[in-house]
């Protein structure tokens, strides 16, 4: 069976083996207190230790990354060859902070790569559109200023994220910031969510805080273009109709978070352009929908519990591109961390739209009228946290017909600065777009990062 | 994802070494089992100020020799029998900007079972979440120290036993015998029994050695330097290492820097929207 879960249960099982306990014997006391004697090395490095950030910093990271693809056919007549070595990027990352007086601060953030494996290969084998899209890239990640307007008023103005929600692995009420999926699976949690620039004021009563968020810059997920062997199609897609910068497309959010003894609370508010477009008059749009959704969690001993809700209005499907729908969003999820060194996490969602027709569900719309997804993910730390595992099952459809994806990885900290991560990323065919023609993306990866 | 938890109750760390700290000075030499509970119960209620802020800087050792270094901003304060806490993360550099923030119930008899709060803000998310209570036998941020080393004990669920006194650096010591009352106990603290050393002259336990239920391992703790700030006796380095026989594992060494007492901090310091604001 190529596209089973083995891998992920496989290595549930390894990590039985690993906990197997040894027991220890007593000892004679005096013998037990010799022990002190030889523990007294002397630490190298007495170095100065900085107690608090400077009012200047610079940090960064460079990256160096490669992906093999394992698991591919040979390509058709024409098309592009993505058997073997499909990254050797080198990604470079920088920060700067700045602490200013009253509390005030400001980043500039940013990042850029290159990946050298189109030249390797050789670029004339790819589309326009995959080379101006993966070869590389320049640009600003976070850049703002932040600062308290009084003791319980914050401002932030400027690119940012803003997360909303309890879940890790879906996304249900977490809208307002666009995500990088041009290789679903492939991208560090780090680089996933794209800043966009926006003014939010946090005031805080009590258990209470109450968030407002302006978003003015329109900025939507980066996704496969044509010719990657991630795009589902194959031709491309009508061009974007971006909607323009300017105050009048100004997007609104509202959150009021609670904060209680037995767990949280948060209720949304938004009004902003969908991430998703829609096909009309041969163009790629984007809509201006409204939402409405709460989120909670609760704690009980070594289990977090976490349910989110979601309503969207005025959504519209490339099929009835004149037809405004509705949809609910429903999600329960719930880690538990009473193993040593261990997080479990299972989140399920459903996605029901209102009033559907069958013919939105071909692409490319591609959606159903009820859509379930589960995401089952496991970390372990070994070795004083130097070894990290790490294991994530995401599944669409109630048996997983939908398709899905399987990612494993392991990383390790050489030292303070240096980590190197390796895994593989096994697609899993299915009938929802675009599992049904990237189930033979399976790739293995390398990571090596150097963090300063 | 890296274990996240490592953040969390740095500044308990002071009380549970301190907490059998302060025996009183007429205690008998050789005290009975309720003379040894009385001075462990002195020990818990030692005054260690309303708040605190310092900075914690854990070196971590490999049996190598490797290093890795970690530091933490760490602010406390009381709230009633309870404690608020915030800490964020100075180093290295891949962690730098997570934050911790606890609310530490002190478990009495209306609420015996009250979990901790917990939350974590994760820079890398840009997202604070929050976080169920850990198994309090794993290791705290990857040192020789466990989550259980970082709470301070309730004190009945254990037996108390003095052993006999001995000299340590000139110092006289008692050695107080610490059994787990019952297997749940044992199971949680990961720990079969410990054998504490406290300084008779200023009742601050200043070795410790636990005996590790798993894997047939010793835990030897040992406090480097002790220094009065504030009028409140503070260990600023303590040694942890983790022994198979003779063999030493692993070694984890917490120094703290910059210790202020009783300073003003507003209860609104400790929320979840001052955590994601950061240092």
């Amino acid at each position: 069976m190529k596209k089973g879960y083995g891998i992920f249960f496989a290595i549930i099982c390894m990590l039985a083996v690993f906990t197997m306990p040894l027991f220890a014997g007593d000892e004679p006391l005096e013998e037990l207190l010799g022990g002190f004697e030889d523990g007294t090395t002397p630490v190298t490095g007495e170095t100065e230790v900085k107690t608090v950030p400077s009012v200047l910093e610079l940090h960064g990271a460079s990256v160096l990354s490669s992906a093999f693809n394992y698991a591919r056919n040979a390509p058709d007549e024409g098309e592009t060859e993505y058997r073997g070595f499909s990254r050797l990027r080198e990604l470079l990352e920088l920060e700067v902070d700045m602490r200013l007086s009253g509390g005030w601060k400001a980043r500039i953030s940013g990042k850029g790569y290159y990946d050298a494996i189109y030249s390797v290969r050789d670029r004339n084998e790819y589309s326009r559109e995959v080379l101006d899209t993966y070869e590389k890239e320049a640009e600003f990640n976070e850049v703002y200023l932040q600062g308290p307007l009084s003791d319980r008023l914050d401002i932030k103005a400027g690119r940012q994220t803003v997360v909303w929600g309890k879940s890790d692995n879906i996304r249900v009420t977490d809208i307002l910031n666009p995500l990088d999926s041009r290789e679903p699976g492939m991208v560090d949690i780090k680089y996933l969510r794209l800043p966009v620039t926006m003014t939010r004021l946090d005031r805080h009563w009590g258990n209470w805080y109450l968030t407002g968020v302006l978003i003015h810059e329109m900025r939507f997920s980066k996704r496969p273009v044509f010719g990657s062997d991630f795009f589902p199609l194959s031709s491309p897609q009508p061009q974007e109709k971006e909607p323009a910068n300017n105050p009048a497309n100004t997007q609104y959010a509202l959150a009021l978070n609670g904060i209680f003894g037995v767990g949280d609370i948060a209720f949304y508010a938004a009004d902003i352009f969908d991430d998703k477009w829609h096909k009309e008059e041969n163009w790629r749009r984007h809509k201006r929908i409204q939402m409405a959704g709460l989120a909670a969690d609760a704690v009980k001993g070594n289990w977090l519990f976490k349910a989110e809700a979601a309503y969207f209005d005025n959504l519209r499907y490339s099929a009835f591109p004149d037809k405004d729908k509705t949809r609910y969003d429903i999600l329960a999820g719930v880690e538990y961390r009473g193993f040593s060194e261990t997080l479990l996490s299972l989140e399920i969602s459903n996605r029901h739209i209102n009033e559907f027709e069958k013919e939105m569900g071909n692409l490319p719309d591609s959606v159903r009228e009820d859509e379930f997804q589960s995401a089952l993910r496991l970390n372990r730390d070994f070795r004083n946290e130097t070894l990290h595992l790490n294991c994530l099952l995401s599944l669409f459809d109630t048996n997983g017909r939908g398709g899905g994806y399987q990612r494993f990885w392991v990383e390790y900290d050489l030292s303070d600065s240096v980590k190197a991560t390796t895994g593989l990323v096994d697609y899993i065919p299915g009938d929802k777009s675009p599992f049904h023609v990237i189930g033979d993306n399976d790739r293995v990866f390398a990571e090596l990062r150097y963090s300063f | 994802m890296k274990s996240d938890l490592f953040y969390a109750r740095s500044q308990k760390f002071l009380t549970i070494l301190l907490m059998v700290g302060f025996l009183f000075p007429a205690a008998p030499v050789w005290a009975d089992n309720a003379d040894a509970r009385e001075i462990i119960w002195k020990v818990k209620d030692r005054y260690d100020g309303e708040s605190r802020i310092a900075t914690m800087e854990m070196i971590l050792i490999d049996k190598k020799g490797n290093e890795r270094i970690r530091t933490v901003r760490t602010h406390q304060k009381d709230r009633g029998n309870d404690t608020l806490k915030l800490a964020f993360f100075i180093s290295p550099p891949d962690v730098k900007d997570a934050a911790f923030l606890t609310y530490d119930y002190d478990n009495d008899y209306y609420e015996p079972d009250r979990d901790d709060d917990q939350w974590l803000y994760l820079p890398a998310l840009k997202k604070s979440k929050r976080i169920a209570t850990v198994d309090r036998s794993g290791s705290f941020m990857g040192s020789d120290f466990t989550y259980s080393d970082m709470t301070s004990l309730d004190l009945e669920d254990y037996d108390f036993k003095l052993i006999k006194t001995q000299s340590v650096e000139d110092k006289e010591t008692w050695l107080i015998e610490a059994l787990p009352k019952t297997d749940e106990v044992m199971e949680e603290t990961g720990y079969t029994k410990s054998i504490l050393f406290i300084r008779q002259d200023n009742h601050v336990v200043i070795r410790a050695i636990h005996f590790v239920k798993e894997g047939g391992r010793l835990k030897y703790m040992e406090v480097k330097k002790l220094k009065l700030i504030d009028k409140i006796w503070t260990p600023t380095e303590i040694n942890m290492t983790t022994k198979k026989g003779k063999i030493t594992l692993h070694r984890t060494i917490l120094k703290y820097h910059d210790i202020k007492y009783n300073e003003e901090l507003d209860d609104s310091f400790f929320t979840v929207q001052r955590m994601e604001r950061g240092l």
